[in-house]
Parts: structure tokens; sequence; C-alpha cells
């Protein structure tokens, strides 16, 4: 009976798989069909935006943030941690990586280092030491984790705007005046299209880097199988001798730190920091969590989710310029979290850590 | 033959609580040793202390001649004491080899890089060695509990144990995988390693054991050869007193009928149809067993009858009212009492005490509430009684759920479902995981019930508990009723054929088939 289960469960993944490839060929051969056919209709609008290499370098751009805070989430909910405050860890890293840049001014070197990376590495480390408050409150003191994480959210939503206000009169920052700017590899940032890819911010390429690397030490290192035994069955890799506590606290950490560097890019590759309503990472972090479930835990997976969210911004903004067809942006940004209802409720195929959310206790001397 | 492992004057307090008293004992290197008692003798308590989980209040553990003073399961490991658990400490999506590597993973790479071609060669290796059959690349969610208990074998193998410890390591297993489990302590032994189990079933220690210690009340009340006991006196040493193995089973003439199932079917939680065109009827003063391996559809028949799954058709009538569709609570209001087959899942609310567990089916009756409040104290006395009248220990009505064992936590659902007076009995495995003095007492409280015109439905997988309790015995398979028996008239053979799916000829047997009630025709 239990073979009857497993291969049903293979043909729904594969038919899932196939049924999405699918889709988004057939909605790019409509597209296209469309806007071949019709020179003047919005199917021919839209195919050029699709295949122009501005929309791919800025879609790469937008993908950044949500990508780096994905992979962070995924380290620490495959530890066991769920961490919905990523959200929070991107707008103290994308604050601190500007007022950092600003104080010690643009054009100054620290040992050797341009201000805008002083800025972008204490971004990271402000994303860093909140992680390492949100961890020290759930693995030490056992607190909930989804209030620990909102409270980093809430925390971080009132500091950067406060910080901004006090330091500039003003929820926003100034602009800096310099950028990460784009590091551009000669030959092949000139093919066509793809180029966007060799022509972009140093962030981009760090995410492209990060990505697989993330993979890897998920699924080849021991410390990745260690991370992942800690959200299943923390009480299996207590029994072996791998103390849980440390594996979760570097779950988090690396929650902290990559977020930080999703952060620090999203603010420097504009040079400001933007504190309205919402802030400038603007629900990027949650999408985030979204997009790694979306992507069923795996970094590859969770990029694939981050990247389309990102295309369909990038879409989006660039429809706004084409005059007549200006689609609310509000709207688009429903899309991300209408997949994922999507995702849990109907296809049923994310697989949620067992133990994730749950403290660990070791259990000696408590009987 | 040397000295493997020697507890000496082990004694071990916890607040208010003596679990190990003054506790010798010598395990020979290379041979098999039960450690028998009933729930809460100390037993998993004083392996645990081998093991380096606790340390003893009072004196020392030897292992290989040696004192050692473990101070955690790292220590213990280094002597080469390896445990496993009764629950599994197995990481379900991850593969097998990846869980026997798990924490020692081999690397490469300058460290940077788990080997997994060589962790796979490695396993290959030893399971090859003792004769294991186990795939490396299966996953762990994918294979049966023996296999996974084979997995933690085998993990405690690759970290150098010598000597292994099992607690209680038949209480999921079928009895074709407790055989299994067997051989493969024989094979172990045969290689040198010292085995220790700790079970509560008198049975398997004669078996499978060289030799049995029986611990009771955490005292050590003997050590004796297995092929020189008997069951009766290892079943006096443990209870401390003289103990009916067999439950009487005085017969009774049933009355009316009070549940009849027609023509059911039902499917199981996956859409597939897991129960089978399945008619029976249970009568006032009667006992109607159902035997079959586990999974047959027994657990999705007794969600319809008791209201948790409807069915897809079929009529199912309680005291000559139609009902299939009503709900559990008016199942439970007209006298229906349910021992459910999983006590965590659907028996107790782990994180509850036992005064608030003690009223759960019952919060709505007017016994225990008034005005859309609970009455505490008529609760708190009710859970008291269940308490004493039932022998749950510790006896703290006041302790969560999850605090007790599960044979104190079992105890404390029979007596609840028990107390509130019902006309009709569902028992599944009502005698799981509790220990012989509690099951006699269990059996004997049933047959009270058919004695006072109760009916009761009673599922288990134990073969010789339904065979010795039931009047009349359905046995399952595959979904299908294949047969209702007269268990006295049925031998062991006949019943594990039908088991199996095989249905004897006819005319082979004593059995008539054309009539279902075949028990009180006598």
């Amino acid at each position: 009976m239990s073979t009857t289960t497993i291969d049903q469960l293979r043909d729904t993944e594969l038919s899932y798989r196939m049924f999405l490839a699918a889709g988004a060929i057939a909605v790019f051969s409509f597209i296209a069909f469309f806007g071949l056919v019709f020179p003047e209709s919005i199917w021919a609008d839209l195919l050029g935006i699709l295949i122009s290499r501005s929309t791919l370098s800025s879609a790469l751009r937008l993908a950044v943030p949500i990508t780096f805070a994905a992979l962070g989430g995924i380290f620490a909910e495959k530890a066991g941690v769920i961490n919905i405050g990523l959200e929070g860890l991107l707008i103290i890293s994308a604050f601190t990586a500007v007022i950092t840049t600003a104080v010690i001014g643009p054009g100054v070197t620290i040992l050797g280092l341009p201000a805008i990376w002083v800025g972008f590495f204490a971004g990271v480390l402000a994303s860093l030491a909140f992680s390492l408050i949100f961890a020290v409150v759930c693995i030490r003191f056992k607190a909930d984790q989804i209030i620990a994480g909102l409270a980093v959210w809430l925390i971080a939503l009132g500091l950067a705007p406060f910080a901004a206000t006090v330091y500039y009169g003003g929820v926003n920052t100034d602009n800096v005046g310099t950028t990460l700017g784009t590091w551009t590899i000669p030959v092949l940032s000139d093919i066509p299209f793809f180029g966007a890819l060799f022509d972009a911010g140093p962030a981009v390429y760090m995410m492209l880097i990060a990505v697989p690397a993330s993979w890897f030490v998920l699924n080849r290192t021991a410390f990745g199988r260690h991370i992942r035994a800690s959200g299943e069955n923390p009480k299996a890799l207590d029994t072996v001798g791998v103390d849980v506590s440390r594996v979760r606290y570097a779950g988090v950490l690396l929650s902290g730190f990559l977020s930080g560097i999703g952060g620090s890019a999203l603010s420097l590759g504009l040079g400001q920091f933007i504190g309205n309503n919402q802030t400038m990472v603007n629900g990027k972090g949650f999408i985030a969590i979204v997009a790694y479930l979306f992507g069923n835990y795996n970094p590859l997976g969770a990029f694939g989710a981050s990247f389309l969210f990102a295309g369909l911004e990038a879409v989006q903004i660039r429809l706004q310029q084409v005059p007549g067809y200006a689609i609310p942006d509000s709207l688009i940004q429903t899309i991300p979290y209408i997949t994922v209802i999507v995702i849990l409720a109907l296809v049923g195929r994310t697989r949620i850590p067992q133990a994730a959310g749950e403290h660990y206790d070791t259990g000696e001397d408590n009987r | 033959m040397s000295t493997a492992v020697h507890l000496d004057e082990i004694t071990k307090r916890f607040p208010g609580v003596v679990a190990n008293d003054d506790v010798d004992l010598t395990v020979e290197r290379g041979t098999v040793h039960a450690l028998l008692g009933e729930n809460g003798a100390g037993k998993t308590t004083l392996m645990n202390i081998l093991y380096g989980l606790y340390e003893p209040t009072e004196g020392t553990v030897y292992v290989d001649g040696e004192p050692r003073d473990f101070d955690s399961p790292a220590d213990a490991i280094e002597a080469g004491v390896g445990m496993i658990h009764q629950h599994f400490m197995l990481v379900d999506p991850m593969t097998v080899a990846e869980n026997i590597v798990l924490g020692n993973e081999p690397r490469k790479w300058f460290g940077t890089t788990v080997d997994r071609e060589r962790a796979r060669q490695e396993v290959i290796d030893l399971s090859q060695r003792y004769g294991f059959d186990v795939n490396p690349d299966d996953t762990i969610e994918d294979v049966s509990v023996g296999v996974q208990q084979r997995v933690e074998i085998l993990k405690a193998l690759y970290r150098g144990a010598e000597i292994l410890i099992l607690d209680e390591p038949t209480a999921v297993l079928t009895p074709q995988e407790v055989e299994e489990l067997f051989e493969v302590f024989e094979e172990l032994t045969a290689q040198g390693k010292t085995i220790i189990f700790i079970s509560h079933k008198l049975g398997e220690a004669m078996h499978a054991a060289d030799d049995i210690t029986v611990l009771r009340d955490g005292k050590n009340v003997g050590t004796v050869k297995a092929d020189e006991t008997s069951n009766e006196e290892l079943a006096e040493l443990m209870v401390g007193r003289e103990v009916l193995l067999e439950p009487k089973s005085a017969h009774r003439e049933p009355g009316k009928q009070v549940l009849s199932v027609e023509n059911v079917h039902a499917d199981d939680n996956r859409g597939i149809e897991a129960v089978s065109d399945v008619s029976f009827d249970i009568r006032e003063g009667e006992v109607f067993g159902i035997a079959g391996v586990d999974g047959n559809g027994q657990s999705q028949l007794v969600e319809t009858i008791t209201g948790l799954r409807e069915p897809t058709s079929g009529q199912i009538t309680y005291k000559g009212r139609d009902i299939t569709r009503a709900s559990r609570r008016s199942r439970i209001e007209d006298g229906m009492a349910y021992i459910p087959e999983d006590r965590h899942e659907r028996g107790l609310v782990m994180d509850f005490d036992l005064v608030q567990n003690g009223i759960l089916g019952s919060q709505h009756s007017s016994k225990f509430s008034s005005g859309g409040s609970i009455d505490w104290s008529t609760a708190r006395g009710h859970a008291e009684r269940i308490i004493s009248e039932y022998d749950v220990r510790p006896p703290h009505a006041d302790a969560d759920a999850e605090s007790f064992s599960g044979g104190n936590q079992q105890k404390f659902i029979v007596g609840r479902e028990f107390e509130r007076e019902p006309d009709f009995v569902v028992a599944t495995h009502p005698t799981r995981g509790v220990d012989i003095g509690a099951m006699e007492f269990i059996h004997e409280r049933l047959l009270d019930l058919r004695q006072q015109g109760k009916a009761v439905l009673l599922i288990s997988s134990k073969l010789d508990e339904v065979q010795g309790l039931s009047d009349r015995l359905g046995v399952m398979h595959d979904g299908e009723l294949m047969d209702i028996v007269d268990p006295r008239n049925t031998t062991e053979e006949e019943i594990g054929l039908l088991m199996a799916g095989e249905r004897p000829g006819w005319s082979d047997t004593e059995i008539d088939t054309a009539n279902p009630s075949v028990g009180d025709a006598q």
C-alpha cells in the first residue's frame, strides 16, 4: 500500500511541474503569436517588453533582495526556526547601509574600502545583530517564533524611519550620491538579451553565486544535513551528539547574513533609503517567504520563484510607461500572495519541516 | 564468557520517586538479555543510566569490567554502548544512508563536503556484514517500521556499538517483523555483540532471550535463564502474585440487537476504498471481535461506527435508529464509548491535565456543566475516581497527560470510557502498550460489561486477545470481512489463513457462514 502512495505523490509532483511548464510556454506562445500577428495590439507591446534586455536587467535587480531573504529564510526554517522577520532584517540593513555610507561620506575610503562598501557590510552586520537577538529570544528563551519574528519586523519598521527623522528631519534619507553601480564584463555583455546577465550590479553576481552555493551547503555538506535534521527531528540530531541549539543559531544567523546582503543591495542600488509607509522594502521580505514556500525550500526553486515575482514587477513597471495600459501596481503585487495560496491550498506540494516552529528541549533531567 | 555490562547496586531517585532501588544486573558478552517488568518498574530508567542519559544517585556502572562514569550518551557511545529508543530517532525525509551516518559523516575535499559514495558503501558493507536487508537510498518515510528499526540498529553499529540496548523493540512491529528482529538478534550475538532489550511481554522474553531479569517497583526481583523458567513463574515475579494469563470467558445468552452494520463501504484518507461491503451485528451481552493484520480497514470501519468517518455507502443502525450520518456527539450521548486506537491522536489531549482529559466527550453532560461553564470540582472528583479505580500511576490528577507512561495513559482512557456507563463499547487495541497486570484488569472489565448486558466491539491485532474474549469473531482482510467464526471452535491457523485473505474450503471447517451468529447456537 505504501508504494502506491509514493507513486501517487511522484505522479502529482510530476504533473504539477509539467503543468507549470506547459502553462508558462502556453502563455508565452499566446503572447508571441498575437504579438506577431497583430503588431499594433497590446500583445505586441507585451512581447516587446518580455524580450527586451532592460526587462531582464531590472528583473534581476528586483530579484536580489527577495532572493537573498528567501535563501536566508530557507536556512532558518530548515533548521527549525521560522523567521517571519525577514522583512525587518531587510529594512534594518537597507537603512544601516545608507546611513553608514552617508556618515562616512561618499568618496572616503576606510582601509582601502570605499565608503559605500563599508556601508554595505555595516548593513549586513546590522541584520546579523537583529537576527542574533531574534535567535536568542527564540532558542535560548523559547519565545514564540512568529511573535518574535513580527516584533523584528515592527521594530525595524519603526526604528529605521525614526532614526532617519532624527538625522535628516524626514523619514527618507538624503541620496548619498553614489550607488553600487554596475560591473560590466566585456564581450559577454554584448550578447543580445542575455547580455544583461553580464552587465549588472555586484549584488546580482552575488545572488547568482549565492543560490547554487546555498543549494550545495544544504545538500552536500554535513552542516547542511545537520540543518535539515534539526528542522525535521532535532532529537535524532541530539542523540547522535550534535548540538541542536548551535545548529539553529547558525541557521538563524545565516538568515540574518543573507537578508543583510539583500537589504544593503536594495538601498545602495538606489543610493537612498525611503522610509514612507512600508519603507522601500515594501513587503519584499514577505514575498521572500512566499518564494521559498513556492520553491519548496529548495534554493534553486526559491530563486526561480523570486525571479518570477520580480519579473512580473519588472513587466508591470515597463507597462506603466506604455500609454494606455497602466496596470495598477497594487494589483500586480497581489500576484505572489495569490500564487502561494494556490500552491499551498490546491497543490499541497510544499513540505514544511516537521519540527519548524517547535522549541527543542534536550529532555535530560526532566521527568 | 566475559561480562559485558555489570550494574552494581544502582539506585536512582527522582524527586518523590525511587525509580531504581539497589539494582544489580550482569549481562554476559554475546548473549541476549531481556529486562522484563510492568510499566513503571524502572526498566527504561535503568537503561537510560547505562546509556548516560541519567546519572545514578548511587552505584556504579561497569562496562567491559571497568567502572564508567557517563555524563552523556556521547560517553556511552564512546564506550561501545548504543541505545535504540522506543520512538525512533530518524529524520523522515532523509535516506537510510544519510540517517545512519548523521553526525559522523565521512568527508571529502578537506572536510567541506560529505563523501556520499563512501557513506553509501559503508552502509552497504555494514548491512551485508550483519545480513540486514536495507536499501541505503530509500527514504525513511517510505520504508516500513521494521526497516526503520533496522536502520536504528545500523546507526548504533556504525558508531561502533558492542552493546545494544533496545527499549520495547517489538511494540511497533508486526508478528513477522518481530520474528525478523529476533533473527537479527541471533546474527548479532553470533558476531559477539551483546543485546539488552526491554519488554513487558513474557512470550518474547522467553522466545528471544538467553537470560531474563525481572524488575518490579524498581527492584531486581530475579534473574533467570530463559530455558529454565516458565510463563507462570515470570508472570508471578513481574506482578508479585499469581496471574490469570488466559482470560475467562463465561458464556452468556445474547439479547436484542444493539448495532447493525449493513453493506458499509468507506474510503481511507487518500480516497481509496478501505472498507468493502462489511455487514455484521452485535447484540446485548456480546463481545464481537474483529481480527486482522493492522491496516486492513479495521480503523476505517471503526471510524464509520464511531462517527469519525462518513461511509461512502451502506447503513449503520444503533439501538434501532439509523445513525449512518449522526454526529459524534449524539452517538456519545446515546451511550457509545470509544477506546481509540491512537491514544496520542484521539484519546487524550497531551497538554491537558487528567482533570480536563477526564471529561473529554462528556463536557456537555449535565453531570459536569451547567449554563455553559464546567464544574471543575466535580470534574476533579471524576478524574481522581478513574485514577484510583484504574490504578493510574503516579496518581496526580493535575499532571499533564503527556507526563504519564503509555500504559498509564491507556488505563486512564479505558477508565474514562467505561465510567460513561455505556451501552456499547468500541474498544480498539484496548491493551496496546499496557503491562500484564493492567491487561488482565481491562479484560476483566470488558467481560464485566458483557455480563451486565452491554455490547462490545473489540478490535485487536493480538489474536489471542480477540480469540479469548470474543463470542463471535470477524476476520478482516483488505477491507473485506472474510468470515465470522466461532472463536472457540476455530484454530489459530484457520483464523491466520483468513487474515491472510484465504478462505478455506467450506466443507473442511466447522464454520457456518450462512448463519453469522453461530456463536450463540450452542
